[in-house]
C-alpha cells in the first residue's frame, strides 16, 4: 500500500503541498482529480520521488527515503505526462529500456507482450519518434508495463503510477489504456492515477481523491466524492452529476461504449 | 661552454680563413650530401659557405636561394615529424634554436645523428655566431672565418654609406601582414628592426617587441614614410593602391607617396649573409644614396 | 491478460547486429594499427622488423628508435587519444540528450587549450624550480589542469541543490568558450612569433609529440576513464527518456551525471594534453554508428571506442605519409576527413533532428 503522512512541497519557496495524507490500496485504482494547480500532479511526482518533500511516504510499508532508486524500480512504475526521446530508438528498444529498469530482465517476450497490451503488436521495430502523440504515450505504458510485468511478485503488490495517461488519446484507446490500469489492480497491483476526465475516472476507479488548493477536498469511493457540492466548491463552477443536457448539443460519454 | 671554445678556436683559425678561402681548398667537395638544414638562415648560410651540395633536406622556411627548394622538406621547425626528420637519413641536423616537439628531437637525437642548434639573434655578432657554428659543424672552419669577415665587412660598409647619406631620419614600418585591414607589424628585436636601424631609419614601431597587431591609432602615432612588405605574388602598385585605403594607414606620411617597398622574406627578416644587401637596398630607397 | 506474441514480431536485434559490429571494428583497427606500424616517411616496414626478430637478427638503429620510439608509442597514443574522444563524445550527447553535443561541451577543451597557451605564452615567467621539475611537460600538464578546473567550475556553476542542471552547463560552457576564446586573444598580443607559431600549431593537433614518457601518464588516465564509462550504457540509455524517467527506472542519475563528467573531463583532458586540438571524432564517430546500428549506448560505447581509434589512427597515418617527410597536423586531417561527413549527416538528418 501506498500511504504518504504529512506530507508538504515546496516549489521555488512556494508551498505547495502542506501537511496532506494521502492513502492508496493495492487491487485499487485510485484516481486524483481536481482542477488545474490544485497540486495532483505534484503529490504524484512527490510519491515517485521525484520532488523534494517533508514528511513520509510508504511504498509497501518502506519508506521511500533511503531506497535507492533501482530499489524502487522494482516496486513502482511511472508513466510520465509527456515524454521526449533524444535519440533514433526503436520501439521495442525503448520497451526494453524499462525492462532494464524493472526484474523481468530482458525478456524479449515481455516486450512484445506489453506492446500487444497496449495494442501495438506490429510497431516493435518502428522508429519511436515517428510515431503519433497517441502511439507514442502508449509505447510509453508498454515501457512501464514491462518494468513491473507482475502486479505482484514475491506476494507484494507493484504500483503504477500513471500522469494524465488518456490525455493524448482518442476514445477508443482512452478505454483500452483505462481497461489496462483496471486490469493491473484486479490482478492485485495498485493504480495511482492523476485524472482529467471525470467520466473515465467515474468508470474505472475504485476510489478518488478530490484535491484543489494543494488541500484534498474529498476522498473516497466514487460516488461518495463525485458529489455536486464537493465537485462544484473545488472546480468553482456549477456543475451537476448525471444530469442530462436539455440542449439538442450531442453528447458522448465512454461509459456508453460497447466493448 | 662550447662558445668559447668555438670562439677561440674561430680566433685562431682566422688567419688560416682567409687562406683557405683565397686558395679555394677543394676540402668539402667530395662529401656526400648527408646534411639536414632547418631554418631559412640556416641554409642560406650553408649555401654560402659553399656546401650546398652537402644539404640532403630542408624546413619549410629555407626557400633561398631556389636551389634549395628543390631539396625534400621536413616540415616547420615549431611542428617536426620525427620520423620525417629520420627519414632522409641526415647524420647531421643543423637547425635554428626552438625546433620542436621536443620528444620529436630527443628521438632524433637518439638515433645516432648529430644535432646543432643556432642560437638566434640579430646582430652582427649573432650572425658570426650562426656562421661560425655552422662552418665547424660543417667542418669548414676556415671558410666560415671568411664569410665572417666577406659579411661583415659587407654590412659595416653598407652602414656606413647608409648613414653618411641621412639627411633627415626617416621612420619605417615593417608589416608582416595587412590582411582584412588588420595590421601586424614589427617592433623591437625582429629582423627588420635591425636591418631599418642599419639602414639609417628609425623603426616606427617601438612600443613592443617582435611583431604583434598594431592599433590603428598607434600606426597614425607612428608616422611612417614608409611601409615595408615582404614580397608576395601580385601587382606592386595594385598592392599600394590596396594597402594605402586601409584607414589606418591612409593619414600616414607613407600614404601621401604611396611609399611601400617589399623585399625577398629571407632577406628582409633573417638576418642572414645577405643583411649588407638588404642595407645597401633599403637605404637607397629611403634616401636615394 | 492477452500474452499472444505473433511469429512475426521476433525482434530484428540491432543490439546483436550492433555487438556482432564489435568484432568488424576490432578487425578494422587491427588493420589500421598494423598499417600505422609499417608506414612512415622512413622505409622501415614491420614484416622486415618481424622477419629479423625471428631469425634472431640485429636490429638496426634507425629500425629500432623508428618502431619502437617513434611507431610504436605514436600508435598507442593514436589509439587511446581517438577512443577516449569518440566515447567521451557519445557520453556527452547521451548525457546532454542531443546527438550534436562535442566531447568539449563540459569545457574540457576550452580549458585545455587556454590552460596549454598559458603555459606557452606565459609559462618563463614561472620559477626556476617549478620549471625545472616540470620542465617539457609543462605544456601538457597545464591542459590537464586547465581543462579540470574549467569541468569542476562549470559543474558548480550548473549544480543546485545536489542536481546538475545540463541545460546550465551547456550555457555556462559556452560562456567559458567566450571567455578562453578572449584570453587566449589577449595572450597572443603578448606572445613572440615563436609562442604564436606554437599556438597555431597546438590548436590544429598532432601525434607528433608521443612518447613512452607522455603515454605512462596519459595512458592510465584514458584507459580507466574509458573502463567506468563502458558500464554507463544502461544509464545513458534510460536518460535518452529524460532525466525523471531514468530515475523512474531505477537510474542513480546525479551519480551517473558525476561519474560521467568526472570520466570525460579526465579523459578527453588527457587526450587533449598530449595530442592538442582534435574535432570533429567526438561527433562524427558516434553519429557514424548510431545511423548503422541503432543508438543502444550499451553497444554504442565500445563500438565508438573502436571506431574512433581507427579512424584517428588511420588519419594520422595520412597525416604523416602525405607530405613526407613534413606531416601535416592531424586536426587539419580530421577536419578535412571529418567535415564533409558532418555536413552529410546534417543534411541526412535535415528534418529529423529536431534542434
Amino acid at each position: 500500500m501506498i500511504k504518504a503522512q504529512h506530507l508538504n512541497v515546496k516549489l521555488s519557496g512556494k508551498s505547495i503541498l502542506s501537511d496532506l495524507s494521502f492513502e492508496a490500496q493495492p487491487g485499487h485504482v485510485t484516481s486524483i482529480v481536481g482542477p488545474n494547480g490544485s497540486g495532483k500532479t505534484t503529490l504524484l511526482r512527490a510519491m515517485t520521488g521525484d520532488l523534494a518533500y517533508t514528511g513520509r511516504v510508504e511504498i509497501n510499508g518502506r519508506d521511500m527515503q533511503g531506497q535507492k532508486p533501482w530499489e524502487l524500480a522494482t516496486v513502482r512504475g511511472v508513466l510520465p505526462q509527456a515524454s521526449a526521446l533524444a535519440f533514433p530508438f526503436s520501439v521495442v528498444e525503448v520497451v526494453n529500456i524499462g525492462l532494464q529498469g524493472g526484474r523481468s530482465g530482458q525478456s524479449s517476450t515481455v516486450a512484445s507482450a506489453a506492446l500487444s497490451r497496449v495494442g501495438l503488436a506490429g510497431y516493435a521495430h518502428r522508429p519511436y519518434q515517428e510515431l503519433s502523440g497517441g502511439e507514442q504515450q502508449r509505447v510509453q505504458l508498454a515501457r512501464v508495463l514491462a518494468q513491473i510485468w507482475h502486479p505482484v511478485e514475491d506476494g507484494e503488490a507493484r504500483w503504477l503510477f500513471l500522469d494524465e495517461p488518456v490525455s493524448a488519446l482518442d476514445i477508443s484507446h482512452q478505454l483500452q489504456v483505462m481497461n489496462i490500469a483496471r486490469d493491473f489492480a484486479d490482478q492485485g497491483g495498485g493504480v495511482v492515477a492523476v485524472m482529467h476526465d471525470l467520466n473515465l475516472t467515474a468508470m474505472f476507479s475504485d476510489k478518488m481523491v478530490l484535491m484543489a488548493n494543494g488541500h484534498i477536498k474529498a476522498a473516497g469511493p466514487v460516488a461518495e466524492v463525485l458529489t455536486n457540492d464537493h465537485l462544484s466548491s473545488a472546480y468553482g463552477c456549477s456543475v451537476a452529476v448525471n444530469q442530462t443536457p436539455n440542449d439538442p448539443v450531442p453528447f458522448i460519454l465512454p461509459q456508453a461504449a460497447v466493448a | 661552454m662550447t662558445f668559447f671554445n668555438l670562439n677561440r678556436h674561430g680566433l685562431i683559425a682566422a688567419c688560416a680563413a682567409i687562406w683557405g678561402a683565397t686558395l679555394g681548398v677543394p676540402s668539402a667537395q667530395a662529401e656526400a650530401a648527408d646534411t639536414l638544414s632547418i631554418g631559412g638562415t640556416v641554409t642560406e648560410i650553408v649555401y654560402a659557405l659553399g656546401q650546398g651540395h652537402r644539404l640532403r633536406a630542408r624546413d619549410t622556411t629555407s626557400v633561398f636561394p631556389p636551389e634549395a627548394t628543390e631539396l625534400p622538406d621536413v616540415g616547420y621547425i615549431r611542428a617536426l615529424s620525427p620520423e620525417g626528420v629520420l627519414s632522409v637519413g641526415a647524420s647531421l641536423i643543423i637547425s635554428d634554436e626552438g625546433a620542436r616537439p621536443v620528444e620529436a628531437v630527443d628521438v632524433i637525437r637518439a638515433a645516432d645523428v648529430n644535432f646543432v642548434e643556432v642560437p638566434q639573434g640579430y646582430t652582427i655578432e649573432a650572425l658570426s655566431r650562426k656562421i661560425r657554428i655552422i662552418g665547424k659543424a660543417l667542418d669548414v672552419d676556415s671558410t666560415a672565418e671568411a664569410l665572417i669577415s666577406d659579411v661583415t665587412k659587407d654590412i659595416e660598409e653598407a652602414t656606413a654609406v647608409a648613414q653618411a647619406s641621412i639627411d633627415e631620419p626617416k621612420r619605417v614600418m615593417f608589416l608582416l601582414s595587412a590582411r582584412g585591414g588588420k595590421l601586424t607589424a614589427a617592433g623591437r628585436g625582429t629582423g627588420p628592426d635591425a636591418i631599418i636601424r642599419l639602414a639609417g631609419g628609425i623603426n616606427a614601431v617601438n612600443a613592443f617587441e617582435g611583431y604583434k597587431p598594431i592599433a590603428s591609432e598607434a600606426t597614425l602615432a607612428a608616422a611612417p614614410d614608409l611601409i615595408l612588405m615582404m614580397q608576395r605574388g601580385g601587382d606592386h602598385a595594385a598592392n599600394a593602391d590596396e594597402l594605402f585605403e586601409i584607414p589606418a594607414l591612409a593619414l600616414t606620411p607613407a600614404a601621401k607617396t604611396k611609399a611601400l617597398e617589399t623585399m625577398e622574406p629571407l632577406l628582409v627578416t633573417g638576418f642572414g649573409p645577405r643583411t649588407g644587401e638588404a642595407v645597401r637596398h633599403l637605404s637607397q630607397i629611403l634616401y636615394g644614396n | 491478460m492477452a500474452l499472444a506474441i505473433d511469429a512475426d514480431l521476433v525482434p530484428v536485434d540491432r543490439l546483436s547486429r550492433a555487438r556482432k559490429l564489435h568484432l568488424l571494428l576490432f578487425g578494422l583497427l587491427i588493420f589500421v594499427s598494423l598499417g600505422s606500424l609499417t608506414t612512415g616517411a622512413t622505409g622501415v616496414a614491420l614484416m622486415d622488423v618481424l622477419w629479423k626478430l625471428l631469425q634472431g637478427q640485429e636490429l638496426s638503429q634507425v629500425e629500432r628508435i623508428v618502431l619502437f620510439d617513434i611507431r610504436i608509442p605514436r600508435l598507442a597514443m593514436g589509439l587511446m587519444v581517438g577512443a577516449s574522444l569518440a566515447v567521451a563524445g557519445a557520453v556527452m550527447q547521451g548525457l546532454f540528450r542531443n546527438p550534436l553535443a562535442d566531447p568539449g561541451i563540459v569545457g574540457v577543451s576550452a580549458g585545455a587549450g587556454l590552460g596549454a597557451i598559458m603555459s606557452i605564452v606565459l609559462g618563463g615567467l614561472l620559477p626556476l624550480a617549478i620549471l625545472e621539475s616540470v620542465g617539457r611537460h609543462l605544456t601538457p600538464i597545464a591542459a590537464f589542469c586547465g581543462g579540470w578546473v574549467t569541468t569542476i567550475l562549470l559543474y558548480r556553476v550548473s549544480t543546485r541543490h545536489g542536481r546538475t542542471s545540463v541545460a546550465t552547463m551547456l550555457l555556462a560552457g559556452i560562456a567559458i568558450g567566450a571567455l578562453s576564446g578572449a584570453a587566449t586573444g589577449v595572450l597572443t598580443y603578448i606572445a613572440n612569433d615563436a609562442q604564436l607559431r606554437d599556438m597555431t600549431f597546438w590548436g590544429m593537433g598532432s601525434l607528433a609529440g608521443a612518447s613512452w614518457g607522455k603515454l605512462a601518464v596519459a595512458g592510465p588516465i584514458m584507459l580507466i576513464s574509458m573502463g567506468g564509462v563502458m558500464f554507463m550504457g544502461r544509464g545513458l540509455n534510460a536518460l535518452a527518456l529524460g532525466e525523471a524517467t531514468a530515475h523512474h527506472i531505477g537510474i542513480e542519475v546525479q551519480k551517473l551525471k558525476n561519474l560521467a563528467i568526472l570520466a570525460v573531463a579526465a579523459s578527453v583532458g588527457a587526450a587533449v594534453a598530449v595530442s592538442g586540438g582534435i574535432g570533429f571524432v567526438g561527433i562524427v564517430v558516434p553519429h557514424l554508428l548510431r545511423l548503422g546500428t541503432g543508438p543502444d549506448h550499451r553497444a554504442l560505447l565500445p563500438n565508438a571506442a573502436l571506431l574512433g581509434a581507427s579512424l584517428l589512427v588511420g588519419a594520422d597515418m595520412i597525416a604523416r605519409v602525405i607530405i613526407a617527410p613534413a606531416e601535416l597536423p592531424i586536426g587539419i586531417v580530421m577536419a578535412i576527413l571529418g567535415a564533409p561527413v558532418f555536413l552529410w549527416i546534417l543534411l541526412r538528418q535535415r528534418g529529423v533532428v529536431d534542434l
